[in-house]
Formats: structure tokens, sequence, C-alpha cells
């Protein structure tokens, strides 16, 4: 059996190394993989170097840091699930609460308000960040990924704006503004222009597409560019309105003889 | 079951599946569990002895590549399945692998699942089996 020296230990630990292993646990399984191989199997006269790089080749089909990236692929695979899970309940539990703060808020129990306002965080910060994360690692064409993303994205804005709006925040403007400016802009024709390239998608992105130009239009009609929002002007005129109906109507009579009086 | 055959199982459904020429994705498939298995029966052990031991259990038939293997171990300790240790040979380290209590009750699970599949698919391809 061959014994290494200190000299060559270091010098196979280095190509390691150069050939692009990171990982410090793999370094040293790889390490000590080779020496063994080296131990048992390099004769009396055989080249070190050579047989080190030789031995070293078999452990990859075209470079060394396969192993390093099967190495992480499989322990994101792990965190896949975990994802994945912690999705499915974030997302049960949104729905929960969407569910019981609506039946609360039906039945104007003070309840209502703060399990909505859970439902909607929970929903947009939570679930669909997520949801992101687990579709892009199932899809693999880059532009699939972007509309992905960019869906999400006017997906946790609208679920924001709306809380906003609700809440009387006083960013509730700009983050609408916002919104519905990505939504039109950018995701809705990003998401035109991809899907009708492919055939298979071609009637569903025309469909879908038209659905969200509508949805966002709609949604458009309901902006007071002035800056009063709509719900707003309709307290505003159904205050009026009730001032108006709860004053009572005094009728000044003026006597014939007001002149005479004078 | 022990290690020897749980890889002779193994051995015989991937000459079923693959006239011989194993393919890497139906090794990388039962890996796990030829690891567990071997080192719930080993007590602990280091990679290359874990890959001389496959080898000469099949008798050179089934060759887990450090490739495959090194990635396999790392996640089973990711996932809690097996305790390391350390030694110093020389100027290097070794790093030997034990199951962890999780991985013992871990491995039990692997194996009948892995030999419920291969009679399931034994019988769902109706592959006759030699007996002896």
């Amino acid at each position: 059996m061959y014994c290494l020296t200190n000299r060559e230990i270091e010098y196979i630990f280095n190509e390691i190394k150069s050939n692009g292993i990171e990982i410090e646990d793999l370094q040293l399984n790889l390490l000590d993989h080779i020496c063994c191989l080296i131990e048992q199997n390099l004769r009396d006269g055989d080249d070190f170097e050579s047989f080190c790089k030789k031995t070293l080749r078999q452990f990859y089909k075209n470079e060394l840091l396969e192993i390093e990236e099967e190495t992480i692929q499989l322990l994101i695979f792990k965190n896949y699930y975990v994802m994945k899970k912690v999705m499915i309940i974030s997302g049960t539990l949104s729905v929960a609460a969407f569910i019981t703060g609506s039946i609360c808020k039906i039945l104007h129990l003070q309840l209502a308000a703060p399990l909505l306002f859970l439902a909607i965080i929970n929903f947009s910060l939570v679930f669909l960040p997520l949801l992101l994360i687990v579709k892009i690692r199932e899809i693999n064409a880059n532009r699939d990924k972007l509309i992905i993303a960019l869906g999400t994205i006017v997906g946790i804005l609208y679920c924001l704006s709306m809380l906003s709006l609700v809440m009387h925040w006083t960013m509730k403007g700009p983050i609408w503004l916002i919104t519905l400016a990505i939504a039109f802009f950018i995701f809705i024709p990003a998401y035109f222009f991809t899907g009708i390239r492919k055939p298979q998608t071609k009637g569903n992105t025309i469909i879908a597409s038209i659905l969200m130009v509508a949805v966002t239009g709609i949604q458009f009609t309901l902006t007071d560019l002035r800056g009063k929002t709509s719900d707003q002007t309709s307290a505003t005129l159904g205050n009026e309105a009730l001032v108006e109906k709860s004053q009572p109507k005094i009728k000044i009579t003026i006597p014939a003889n007001w002149k005479t009086i004078k | 079951m022990n290690t020897n055959a749980l890889l002779n199982y193994v051995y015989l459904f991937l000459t079923l599946f693959s006239h011989m020429n194993y393919s890497s994705e139906l090794i990388k498939g039962t890996l796990k569990t030829i690891v567990l298995k071997l080192l719930a029966d080993n007590k602990k052990m280091y990679g290359y002895e874990i890959t001389q031991k496959v080898k000469e259990l099949t008798g050179e038939k089934i060759q887990i590549t450090e490739g495959a293997l090194y990635p396999t171990l790392h996640s089973l300790e990711n996932d809690g399945l097996v305790t390391t240790e350390t030694e110093y040979i020389g100027k290097r380290i070794r790093k030997y692998y034990s199951l962890s209590a999780t991985g013992k009750t871990k491995t039990q699970e692997k194996v009948s699942e892995l030999a419920d599949f291969i009679s399931t698919m034994t019988f769902l391809l109706g592959i006759k089996t030699k007996t002896a």
C-alpha cells in the first residue's frame, strides 16, 4: 500500500479546491476518498500527479463541481418540501381567516377587523411570496418565471392597497396607482405577449388577458384621480344627505304687514 | 432483511429494468436506502468504505459513484438521519457516518417501502423471479 506524504495530501486538497469545491465537508470527504484510492491503487514507479488527476477524473462527467451542485440541489430539495408545506398552511389559515372574518362582519362582531387584517397580511406577505418561490422552482423558462414574479408583485400590491384603503392609511393612493400601473402597463402586456406565442396557451391567454384588462379597467373606473377615493366621496355624500335629512325644516313666513311693524 | 439481501434485491430489480446497464437514475432512487441499511448493519462507516462494501457485497455489480454518494450523505446528515464524527488520519480528516435515532426508524421504513415497491413492480410488469 502506497503511503502518501503531507505534501501529496496538500496537493490533492489544492486540486479539489481549484476544481471549484467550496463546501468544507465535501472537500474533506473527497480528500479522504481520493487518498484512499491512491493508497490502494498507486504502484511504485507510478507518477503521483498524473495518477491523482486520473483518479479525480473518475469522479465526474464534465467537471468536479457537479458533486457540489448535486449536494446543494439535494439540500434545497428538502427545503422545497418544507416551503410547500408552509405555503399550504399559510394559504389555509388565510382562507379560514377570510371566511371567519366575513361571517363576523355580517354579524357586526368586533373580531371581523383583526381577522380580515390578518388574512390579508398573511395572504399577501406569506402565501404569495412562497407560492412565487415554489412556482419558480417548478418552471424552467426564464420568461415564465418573470411573468409569475410580476403577477405575484401585482397580487401583493393589490392586497396591500385594498388594506390601506380600508385602514385609511395615507399611502393608499400611491400604492393603488402603482398597482394599477404595473398591472396595466407591465404585467398584462408581458403575460399576453408571452402566452400568445405558444399555440397551446394562445386561446387561454387571450381570454385571460381580456378579463384582466376588464377588471383593471373597472378598478380604474372606481379610482378618483383628484385625490379623494371613492369610498370617501360616497361617505361625504352620505353624510351630507344625513345632515340634510336630520335638520328641521323651518318655514319662515313673513307677515303681510311687516312693513307696518317696522 | 440484511444489507446483503437488500442489495441483491436492488441488484435484481436494476437488472430487470436495465439489462445489466444500470441507469444512474435507478441507482439514485435506491441509494439513500442502501446507505442507511449499510450504516444500520455496520455501526459507523466512511465514504470510501461504503463504496467498497457495496462493491464487495454485490460482486462489483453495483458501483456507487462518488458523485452520487457524497451528495446523498450530506442530504442524510442535513435531514438528521445520520450523525458524524471525525478522525485524523495523519494530515487528513476522515468523516465517519452513523445512524441517528431517527435514522434507525427511517431505515426500517425505507427498506420496507423499497421491498414493497420492488414486489409491486415485479407483479405489475409480470416478471418471474428465479427461486433457489
